[in-house]
């Protein structure tokens, strides 16, 4: 126990030192870095712990953003008020969509998320007067004692590193291990009384919620918020990052999100405009080229890679 | 009664209802070509090819070089709509030889992730050919005007779509039900291990499904792109409504799609008439009601 | 466990039981009665209507016409997870548990889902019912493999452990499917003995179904012979052995075989 939380104190420290040591435009990266791996982490609760892949997260994210910048446009509210309706939101149309998504399973369950996803993506775009349309939402920005990037990179990962905490308790907890099973086993899970449907539906909300938060953020981050933010190319980058970092292990979408945002930066420095055909190309190498040991949970035998503890 | 028809003025307008029942089924028909083609390869080779709106995308695209290559000439149209298809079906042969083959044995997950990133992958290359541009197809001569149905002005183009529509559907039915190889395709949904057994080259016969499923949503897409904008993102579009239309219908049903793809495609169409973007919300809401009655679509069977 | 008076004395009853599929009827019309405590064991040939039977009580089938009542209660037609919130516990023909977890957590999820509390995502779960997932780890004699994986466990242990799981939510009547199924002839009499033990000690209700005569014999109080999905015979095994019918139907050569 002691070696773990000497390593995670050492890394906060050296995360909270940062910024007095790199320039502005890493930092920026960390935030971007963070955000998604704390998207990806809430996709994972549902992929890794849960056994379901949702091909239309980027809903929730992109509700989580609207509800959040809407407020602070069209309400006046200052940003720290208007950031709880981003998870809440987001939860709600989880919780409105999920109803549906969760009664089917595995290929069914894929395709309805990503039918639902581009709902809301077409309803973004399409609802102009709320909405702003195409167009979007611009100049949504923090408030002045968050607009520096050092200043936003503290709250950032403040609000993400409570969040990654709270997943963290969440996948621990007794819905977290009855969860597992239901992913291990769903018969067995309800011959121990678990109602499974009902169980997947609340693990699909949490899982919006917290890529509501991660929405949230993002929006004062970018200052804008457009529809393409519900668009699935969106949603595939979590199951991606979950990809490259390990479904099993909680970690794992950071590790990921970590690599992933190097990538992008590397290959949108030389051509942006091909940035989807890389990632495409890469995922489509990665699945077609590594062991099934490597990809690990995702193709279900892969049992003795490593234990399923919440760590 | 009266507050219905001010809020619908059309509603008493028998002639104009007519015509937009018409153009519906006219937009079911490319959802159908869509669909069907997806729930074959579905029923076949057990893959969701989320890249299968890609498909449509470079038969629309495909056809508008077509047009720009060939001769101003009348015939020029339809020897694009049958050339531009079958381009699209030798990309998808390509594609199953050289990626699909692979991870036929893999999770089924995985492979809705591989096609996920095929989807990416296309939908670029599409961006590198043809540009960012929005191109248009001009529809052919011969059908460039409009015909009076009910007193109503009707695109004379939806009468061919209107007149393929049976044709295909019959067409297919046909193939599934009274050629060899329909016979080996239905079989092949039934019991693939057996089907290699008995000595068919179950391999060659996947190419060909993936081949003949890509052609019938190249074919969808080429139909369709003298009536909408040839841009990007027509993929994202086309893959939507026909997740609904199948996922309504029930994967690998070739009944459930025709049904299903009519209904979408009549609930496109009127909702234009009521509120521009409520045809998502109508959309929507078929879905959810189908699914409450039966979750696997109107006419689908239950994954094993 | 078992409550006294009337109708709570009989653990199972089912009265005529119904369920065909196709063309093929599987259960015929089941007339079961079960009392309390009892360790009953359900016999017959291959396609004799077990396998349906039990998937039928624990709710994995909806039956055609009949009823199911447990301790007095109608729970015909319920869904599994209610069932087992009403005393049903269950074990597969194939060994059904949680494979990427720890035995340790297998039982610990059974339980504190019993308790309700699976629901709870503010407490972590590591150390909640420890002591009562090990006692019961004991009892099958898992408990030093608490910390495995339970994937790798061999194939006697996975069910011993799918046992515990049962157990864990503290049933009334316990359903085994072929407990024994793929096990040793030594290690199915160790199995059957245990599942006797708990039952003697515990009052539970335990019905289950076995092809090996031998163990059948060895710790079943009454036997249950179906045939082409209806009650054959019914009643102690040394009544239903000298049955002629099921003699002819069923035992044939084995009853030589089987030692008084």
């Amino acid at each position: 126990m002691a070696p773990a939380h000497v390593g995670l104190a050492a890394g906060l420290t050296v995360l909270l030192l940062l910024p007095l040591v790199l320039p502005a435009f890493f930092l920026v990266l960390l935030i971007e870095i963070a955000i998604v791996a704390l998207f990806a982490t809430s996709v994972n609760l549902l992929m890794g712990y849960g056994g379901m892949v949702s091909f239309g997260h980027a809903a929730y994210f992109a509700l989580g953003a609207y509800a959040a910048a809407l407020l602070v446009k069209k309400g006046g509210v200052p940003m720290l008020l208007a950031l709880p309706a981003a998870p809440l939101v987001a939860g709600l149309g989880a919780l409105l969509f999920g109803f549906f998504i969760v009664r089917l399973t595995h290929t069914y369950f894929a395709m309805l998320s990503l039918a639902f996803g581009q709902i809301v993506y077409t309803i973004i775009f399409k609802w102009t007067p709320l909405t702003g349309g195409d167009n979007g939402l611009l100049n949504i920005w923090p408030p002045d004692f968050l607009r520096s990037p050092a200043a936003y990179y503290y709250f950032t990962l403040v609000v993400v590193g409570l969040s990654l905490l709270a997943l963290h308790a969440i996948v621990s907890s007794p819905f977290g291990y009855a969860l597992r099973a239901i992913r291990e086993n769903p018969r067995r899970a309800r011959y121990i009384g678990v109602n499974v449907r009902r169980h997947q539906l609340y693990a699909f909300v949490l899982s919006g919620v917290f890529s509501g938060i991660a929405g949230g953020i993002f929006a004062f981050y970018n200052g804008s918020v457009f529809p393409d933010f519900a668009y699935f190319n969106k949603s595939f980058e979590p199951l991606v990052v979950v990809l490259l970092g390990g479904v099993q292990s909680f970690f794992g979408p950071l590790a990921g999100a970590f690599g992933f945002k190097v990538l992008e930066w590397l290959i949108s420095k030389w051509a942006p405009i091909y940035w989807p055909l890389f990632l495409g190309a890469i995922v489509i190498a990665v699945i077609v080229v590594l062991p099934r040991g490597f990809v690990g949970l995702v193709e279900g035998r892969g049992w003795w890679t490593r234990p399923a503890t919440g760590k | 009664m009266d507050a219905i028809t001010n809020l619908f003025p059309w509603i008493t307008n028998g002639p104009l209802i007519a015509v937009q029942v018409l153009s519906g089924l006219s937009v079911g028909m490319f959802l159908f070509l869509v669909s069907v083609g997806m729930s074959l390869i579905f029923g076949v080779t057990r893959i969701v090819n989320l890249a299968h709106g890609s498909f449509y995308m470079v038969g629309a695209y495909l056809m508008v070089s077509l047009i720009e290559v060939l001769p101003d000439r009348p015939w020029a149209f339809w020897v694009a709509l049958l050339l531009a298809p079958m381009g699209v079906a030798a990309l998808g042969a390509l594609i199953e030889m050289t990626l699909l083959r692979l991870i036929y044995h893999r999770d089924p997950l995985l492979q809705l992730i591989l096609t996920f990133g095929l989807l990416l992958v296309l939908g670029t290359l599409v961006l590198l050919v043809w540009g960012p541009d929005t191109k248009s197809v001009p529809r052919p001569e011969a059908l460039a005007g409009s015909v009076r149905v009910f007193g109503q002005p009707f695109p004379s183009y939806y009468l061919l779509v209107l007149a393929l529509a049976p044709a295909t559907a019959v067409g297919l039915w046909l193939v599934f039900y009274r050629t060899r190889w329909g016979m080996l395709i239905r079989a092949a949904t039934v019991d693939r291990e057996m089907l290699g057994a008995l000595g068919v080259n179950v391999a060659t016969l996947y190419t060909q499904v993936f081949a003949f499923g890509s052609w019938l949503a190249g074919f969808g897409g080429a139909l369709a792109a003298p009536t909408v904008a040839v841009a990007l993102g027509m993929d994202g579009d086309v893959l939507t409504t026909a997740f609904v239309v199948v996922v309504v219908g029930g994967l690998g049903s070739f009944a459930g799609s025709f049904i299903s793809a009519l209904l979408v495609g009549e609930l496109q169409s009127f909702g234009i008439l009521i509120f521009p973007a409520i045809s998502i919300v109508l959309i929507f809401a078929l879905m959810a009601v189908v699914l409450i009655v039966r979750p696997w679509g109107l006419l689908g069977r239950p994954e094993e | 466990m078992v409550d006294a008076a009337g109708d709570r004395q009989v653990a199972l009853r089912t009265v005529g039981l119904r369920k065909h599929f196709g063309g093929v009827h599987a259960v015929n019309g089941v007339d079961l009665s079960v009392p309390a405590g009892d360790l009953r064991a359900i016999i017959g040939p291959n396609g004799a209507g077990k396998t349906t039977l039990f998937n039928l009580i624990t709710g994995d089938l909806a039956h055609d016409s009949g009823q199911i009542y447990l301790a007095g209660e109608e729970v015909s037609g319920l869904p599994p997870h209610v069932l087992c919130r009403r005393g049903v516990g269950r074990t597969f023909q194939i060994t059904s548990i949680f494979r990427r977890l720890t035995v340790l957590e297998n039982v610990q999820t059974a339980l504190l889902t019993h308790h309700g509390r699976h629901f709870n995502i503010l407490i972590p779960a590591r150390r909640l019912y420890r002591e009562p997932a090990l006692a019961l780890l004991e009892r099958v004699g898992l408990r030093e493999q608490a910390p495995k994986p339970s994937g790798i466990l061999s194939h006697g242990d996975q069910r011993r452990l799918e046992l515990a799981i049962a157990l864990a939510s503290e049933p009334r009547l316990l359903m085994l499917d072929e407990p024994t199924a793929g096990m040793a002839p030594r290690e199915r009499h160790e199995i059957m003995r245990l599942v006797a033990r708990i039952g003697r000690d515990t009052g539970l209700t335990i019905v289950f179904t076995e092809h090996d005569m031998d163990v059948v014999f060895a710790v079943a109080q009454r036997i249950t012979v179906l045939h082409q999905g209806a009650v054959l015979a019914d009643g102690p095994p040394l009544e239903v052995r000298a049955n002629p019918d099921v003699q002819r139907v069923y035992l044939g050569q084995q009853v030589a075989e089987v030692r008084g």
